[in-house]
């Protein structure tokens, strides 16, 4: 327990000041081949012709690859958890994003590979698009995915994140007021300063080591492994070293298809993104479109939340079901509501794939969670630390997916702002603790749902 | 074309307009530049050029025939950091790294100047830099504490030949 309250080094920070640290750029492998890719101009399209046979004649070009080349072309992060893939490798028949990689050329070095990527010959067949998630319901929308316009496979092939609690009819016959409100958080891009970048290097025993930026090693082991149609043993993963992720570099970008290049063209490969493509082709954060119309009584207990979330996946799910479920769960906040009514949609769109980014699915309702007490507050005339403190998680409450709180902190983090900010409050708040519910704080509506902390 | 980096001469064989990135990065193995963005708006790459920080990724290298270079593998090595290393060590002002480089050079060249701890004027200095782990405040901290000399000049941050390291963290690398 030598460290506990110890002020340590960082293990990695002598390399950092002193320009020690190898990043995968800086990984040396002499006769490396330069990656570069064909990426779809168009938002949606079909594919009517590709040809490869000019740029592979060129000189200086060692290999190309485009769907036919992928041993398993179809295969998610979340397969493993018997989630269905829908996103190719490269595209086959129809691109549905612009960026999206069709061919993936490697050259003697990046300008050849330029030459080579100008030099495929690709017809496309636009379609119309589609961008705004709240038009994807409309019949006359143009169809982003075989699947329709949004993911169909939770759960028991439901197609979307459905959460039922309490009796939502009953809270909102009940109510006083109902508030209202929409909050659409728009797409971010990570832009690490370290661009999506992979080293391949083909060993002589017939192993494939990738030195890889990802932040999800062994995800990212996994997918490549699939794709190639390999066993694990097959690849050597080398990580750790990430020049900023938050949350971009767990989607595998790169290293399946140096992979492939690499066994093709039998080269060490690398392929370091542009900033532009790190910009227009990497994911982001999803752009969310969320409902909430919410139970109250005048006096500011929040007796029910109706709420739809629409999430924009862009053109395929990847993390995306996983992030709603994560969104779903945290759908009251840092509150207690005894009776919630939640859909959840994973809506496909013609825009770049999203995915993890910083509290993955829980950033987005927190600020509509967060926003929606202010404004509740403000309706009723209400302190909006009071209203916070009212509602706030108590030892026993349960959350929307039935997880009973043994540890809730938000009435001492609420507290504790009221504090920095000298915020005044009465006795009976100033005084208010995590302990359960009980006298005024346990009014009729929240006494069924209660937990007992010790039965978990 | 000649070039002078961290003391050492270099005949260059790159073509003329290769831009002095590529230069070090590719034909002489120094990787502490780095490729943020290769279009001058990262900072990641700045180099000292006659000791004031410049991008090197928009520098050809046939304009810097007989100059003289300074990367950050040139300016203190891990036995014995620099101040604004140690400063940056210390006050942990390195997150992933990336970006690290540039800031610890243009910091350098910073107090090279004169540049004092006032909090503002290291902004301006620092300001083509990006971090985006967004670990400014502890930047600043470091390059203020480093111009009013508050760094602890004898620390020794790696363990001694037969020495133990000052506190043994299980799973920590040795």
């Amino acid at each position: 327990m030598k460290a506990v309250g110890a002020r340590l080094p960082r293990y990695d920070g002598v390399a950092h000041v002193t320009g020690r640290t190898t990043f995968v750029d800086d990984v040396r492998v002499p006769g490396t081949l330069w990656v570069k890719a064909l990426r779809s101009p168009a938002h949606n399209a079909d594919i009517k012709r590709l040809d490869v046979s000019k740029a592979e004649a060129m000189e200086g070009v060692r290999a190309i690859i485009t769907w036919q080349d992928v041993p398993l072309l179809e295969y998610g992060h979340l397969s493993a958890l018997g989630i269905p893939a829908d996103e190719p490798l490269l595209a086959k028949d129809g691109v549905r994003y612009k960026g999206q990689p069709i061919a993936v050329v490697a050259a003697d070095d990046e300008v050849v590979a330029q030459a080579a990527v100008d030099a495929i010959e690709l017809e496309l067949v636009e379609k119309p698009a589609l961008f705004d998630v709240r038009k994807a319901f409309d019949s006359d929308a143009p169809v982003v995915h075989e699947w329709g316009n949004w993911y169909p496979h939770f759960e028991e092939e439901m197609d979307r994140r459905q959460i039922r609690k309490g009796s939502i009819q009953e809270a909102f016959d009940k109510a006083d007021v109902i508030v209202q409100g929409v909050y659409r958080p728009a797409a971010i891009e990570h832009a690490p300063v370290e661009t999506q970048v992979c080293q391949v290097v083909p060993e002589a025993d017939g192993r494939l080591t990738i030195y890889s930026c990802t932040q999800a090693l062994y995800f990212s082991m996994g997918v490549v492994a699939a794709h190639l149609q390999v066993p694990l043993n097959r690849l050597k993963f080398v990580g750790g070293t990430v020049g900023g992720g938050f949350g971009g570099k767990v989607d595998t970008a790169t290293e399946t298809m140096c992979s492939l290049l690499s066994l093709k063209s039998g080269k060490p490969v690398k392929w370091r993104w542009s900033r532009e493509e790190e910009f227009l082709c990497s994911s982001t954060r999803a752009p969310w479109h969320m409902e909430i119309a919410d139970a109250v009584t005048k006096d500011g207990w929040i007796l029910g939340r109706k709420m739809l979330t629409l999430h924009d996946s862009g053109a395929y799910s990847r993390f995306s079901p996983y992030g709603l479920t994560k969104h779903s769960f945290h759908h009251t906040g840092a509150y207690t509501i005894p009776h919630l009514e939640f859909d959840g949609y994973c809506v496909y769109t013609n825009r770049v794939p999203t995915t993890a980014m910083r509290g993955f699915g829980v950033t987005s309702v927190s600020f509509a969670a967060e926003t929606h007490m202010s404004r509740i507050a403000k309706e009723l005339g209400i302190d909006p630390f009071e209203i916070r403190l009212k509602n706030a998680n108590r030892i026993g409450d349960t959350s929307p997916n039935g997880v009973v709180y043994t540890d809730p902190s938000t009435v001492p983090t609420i507290l504790a702002v009221a504090d920095e900010l000298g915020h005044e409050l009465p006795a009976d708040y100033r005084t208010m603790s995590s302990e359960p519910r009980s006298a005024e704080w346990l009014p009729e509506h929240l006494v069924a749902q209660l937990g007992n902390p010790e039965d978990h | 074309m000649k070039l002078a980096v961290n003391g050492v001469e270099h005949e260059l064989s790159s073509p003329p307009l290769t831009p002095l990135l590529y230069v070090l990065r590719e034909e002489l193995g120094i990787t502490s530049p780095k490729a943020g963005c290769q279009q001058g708006g990262c900072g990641s790459c700045t180099v000292l050029v006659g000791g004031e920080p410049r991008r090197s990724c928009l520098l050809p290298a046939a304009a810097l025939d007989g100059a003289e270079i300074t990367t950050l593998e040139g300016l203190g090595s891990p036995e014995a950091l620099s101040p604004i290393q140690t400063a940056f060590h210390e006050r942990y002002a390195a997150q992933c790294g990336f970006c690290t480089s540039g800031m610890v050079l243009a910091a350098h060249a910073y107090l090279e100047g004169g540049g004092g701890s006032e909090r503002e004027s290291i902004q301006d200095a620092l300001a083509g830099h990006i971090c985006r782990c967004t670990g400014y405040v502890k930047i600043i901290d470091a390059v203020s504490a480093a111009a009013g000399g508050d760094i602890t000049s004898n620390q020794r941050w790696l363990p001694q030949p037969g020495e133990e390291a000052p506190v043994e963290v299980p799973g920590a690398p040795a």
